[in-house]
């Protein structure tokens, strides 16, 4: 089995694709369209460039970033609201059903910000659930930008999506059917994890989930994951218990999984990694993408990773395993 | 063993699998679609003009194998048409089978629909190739016979769109270079009027769509020319064509049809409108590529700096043949390189010296020809081949041309290289 994912474009062939990277001779996989001469892409589905001239040719004019072919700008109205822990709230928005739609998937995630905010003050959200035009999401307001979103008993907010790249690794995800899949989540990390469980058990994957409070101090999923059907672990902390259970389960070859998600901070990641490495274990592993995003296009560069062989990645739109960035 | 590693299963790699393998080596061909011989799947002339002299070299050589499945697999020998004499057409419609029984004989281990994404290689050596599985396959030697058709952008970006022709890039993934994937950077052919790449220059009709009195002595003859209605004569047509031993008056006055199976109409496209305006061809539909009235496939975009004994200029472990090795065109062209490249792999695992074909040779004057043309001014707006055009003039001129076998086996006996391709080396 092959254990490293190809890098591709989260975007590839979907509805955003040519994006405005393209128009720039930026994609991030047509070579064409990054500027040279001849064809040098990986890509065995519709030509990027070729569904480029079909627009082209089809508009009749020159492509228009603010036209159609984007993300927009929604105004929408916060139809519920808890506090789960200090400075993190669950919050239900109420959405078009076609956003909602098309949030209902793994690594899925929208931009939210106030509505008098200017663009600028856009910060990405992981979706946690979906429900015909309801999405459900969980927010810690400790940045600037979060911070003043809940200001002032706001009852509306700015919603632009949908974006996908929220998890490293996520063709894994996707396609791992029927395996033995292990799942190691905390604090932040636990809302995009939902999603990546209803999915692994609709694919009749067994799920095994060690979860932990991490920094915010709480397990608040452990119900959904018990809603799900799957094995939840809670521990104290991901770092001391977590871990040599961790260690524990992937050395035990009965139960070693055929796939470790990890959702949660890099550090988490990293941690994980490092265990496989020391045991010799070379497990496939998705991980949640905790990039710094403020534009989600592949414009802006603010979630620039450096992959191996020095190159840099936006990873708001470039997929790959997360030990690539080691 | 000796592991060869083919990339590319057209005329070139299925000469360069077999020569290799008939050299000693242990041999895997990776063929990205379903079917070998790739733009050979459409082609079928051979033996026309100084190809004659090159196949029966070849042969005399010991690297005959291919020629003499194609000469067992001809629908016609010795037509004459417009600029060319005593051509024969092989049947495209069954001459794969033929061929991939051969590499089988020789214990080539064909591996089809397994495309090569990327290599690694550490440094002035490769070491493997990825396959777009995620395998990684290491070899000794390379040989790189991707050819230079395609894929999509190519042929969108320097023709005219995606025609759908026999490689089907979008059914199978696309061609990437090994040279290129090495790092290496590769020269691109052009038009006349300078821009990048050309099209193909044939395209094939269904001969069932074609009324009697067309196909009747088309399959008698294995030729019929139709004179072009007046409003359809194009004369600048021929600059963007790939096969300039076809960019001859008699070719934009005339429309020129080869029986290889399929009609083979020797023009890179022509509108489905007009063609069926022209009688006899009411009902015309192409066989290739589909999309025939809009345009054809691309070629000449990534083209390998080599040396004349085919090795790849940089990196230690690679050969090239086919339209790798030159702006050359057609199969007897890349039946040649391709041979050369896969003894010459062999001998690099043995640390031999290369085999060179020598200038006294059709073969090796053609090489030494085309590579040195190549870094002249408006070089790479030709294209090379024995059949015609620039090549054939100076074959005639430096008497290289014959078509007497007899002669040939003996030029080739003088410089020593009598069977040299049949020995094994290890």
């Amino acid at each position: 089995m092959r254990n490293r994912l190809p890098t591709r474009c989260i975007d590839i062939n979907s509805i955003y694709c040519p994006c405005i990277l393209a128009e720039t001779n930026h994609c991030v996989y047509c070579s064409h369209l990054k500027g040279e001469p001849v064809c040098n892409c990986d890509w065995a589905g519709v030509c990027i460039l070729n569904e480029k001239g079909w627009q082209a040719t089809s508009a009749k004019q020159k492509w228009n970033w603010d036209e159609t072919r984007t993300r927009q700008d929604l105004e929408v109205p916060i139809t519920a609201l808890e506090l789960i822990a200090e400075n993190t709230y669950a919050m239900r928005v109420l959405v078009p059903k076609e956003l909602a739609r098309s949030l209902d998937c793994p690594g899925s995630f929208v931009f939210f910000r106030r509505t008098e905010d200017p663009d600028f003050f856009k910060f990405p959200v992981g979706i946690m659930s979906v429900n015909s035009e309801t999405i459900e999401v969980v927010i810690e307001t400790i940045g600037p930008k979060s911070s003043r979103m809940l200001e002032n008993g706001t009852n509306q907010l700015i919603v632009r999506g949908p974006y996908y790249n929220g998890i490293f690794g996520q063709p894994w995800v996707e396609k791992m059917a029927n395996g033995n899949v292990l799942l190691l989540t905390g604090g932040m990390g636990q809302p995009p994890a939902v999603p990546i469980v209803k999915k692994l058990v609709e694919n009749g994957n067994q799920v095994t989930a060690i979860v932990a409070p991490g920094k915010i101090g709480k397990i608040f999923a452990a119900d959904i994951f018990k809603n799900l059907g799957i094995k939840v672990i809670p521990v104290i902390s991901m770092r001391r218990e977590g871990m040599a259970k961790f260690i524990e389960l992937i050395t035990n070859e009965e139960v070693c999984p055929d796939l470790v998600v990890s959702a949660g901070p890099d550090d988490q990641h990293h941690g994980i990694i490092n265990v496989m490495q020391a045991e010799n274990k070379n497990i496939p592993m998705a991980a949640t993408n905790n990039a710094t995003m403020c534009c989600g296009e592949g414009v802006c560069g603010s979630c620039d990773k450096e992959a191996r062989g020095g190159k840099k990645v936006r990873t708001c739109k470039v997929q790959t395993d997360f030990i690539s960035f080691i | 063993m000796i592991k060869v590693i083919v990339v590319g299963g057209g005329w070139a790699g299925c000469s360069a699998a077999i020569m290799a393998a008939k050299a000693g080596a242990q041999v895997v061909m990776l063929e990205r679609t379903d079917l070998l011989l790739g733009t050979g799947l459409v082609g079928g002339i051979f033996r026309n003009n100084g190809r004659f002299t090159a196949a029966e070299e070849a042969i005399a050589m010991g690297s005959g194998d291919l020629f003499v499945a194609m000469d067992a697999n001809t629908r016609h020998k010795g037509i004459d048409f417009p600029g060319h004499s005593h051509a024969s057409l092989y049947d495209v419609t069954t001459i794969e089978t033929v061929v991939k029984n051969i590499l089988q004989n020789y214990g080539v281990d064909v591996r089809l629909k397994t495309r090569v994404t990327d290599v690694t290689k550490l440094g002035k050596k490769m070491q493997a190739v990825i396959l777009d599985s995620g395998e990684t396959l290491q070899g000794d030697v390379f040989v790189d016979t991707t050819g230079s058709a395609g894929p999509m952008g190519n042929c969108l970006k320097y023709g005219n769109g995606c025609a759908m022709c026999i490689m089907r890039c979008p059914a199978f993934g696309p061609r990437i270079s090994v040279a290129a994937k090495a790092d290496i950077k590769e020269y691109m052919g052009q038009k006349m009027d300078g821009s990048s790449g050309a099209m193909s220059g044939s395209c094939k009709l269904v001969k069932d769509s074609l009324a009697l009195e067309i196909r009747e002595p088309l399959e008698r003859n294995g030729v019929i020319i139709v004179k072009l209605p007046e409003h359809l004569i194009r004369a600048n047509g021929l600059g963007k064509k790939a096969c300039t031993q076809y960019a001859l008056p008699e070719y934009a006055a005339n429309l020129v049809l080869l029986d290889t199976g399929h009609a083979k109409l020797m023009t890179s496209y022509f509108p489905l409108a007009d063609l069926r305006s022209i009688p006899g061809f009411e009902n015309a539909r192409y066989a290739d590529p589909y999309a025939g009235g809009n345009g054809n496939s691309v070629r000449y975009l990534s083209i390998s700096p080599c040396a004349n004994n085919l090795k790849v200029d940089g990196i230690d472990n690679l050969f090239c043949g086919g339209e790798k090795a030159g702006v050359l065109v057609g199969h007897t062209e890349a039946v040649v390189t391709g041979a050369l490249a896969g003894h010459n792999a062999v001998r690099y695992c043995l640390d031999m010296q290369y085999l060179e074909y020598p200038k006294a040779l059709a073969v090796g004057d053609f090489i030494a020809f085309v590579h040195e043309q190549m870094t002249a001014k408006d070089g790479l707006k030709v294209r090379y081949t024995f059949s015609g055009s620039f090549y054939f003039e100076r074959m005639k001129q430096m008497g290289l041309y014959s078509t007497n076998r007899h002669e040939i086996q003996q030029r080739v006996e003088q410089v020593g290289l009598s069977d040299i391709l049949n020995q094994c080396l290890v």
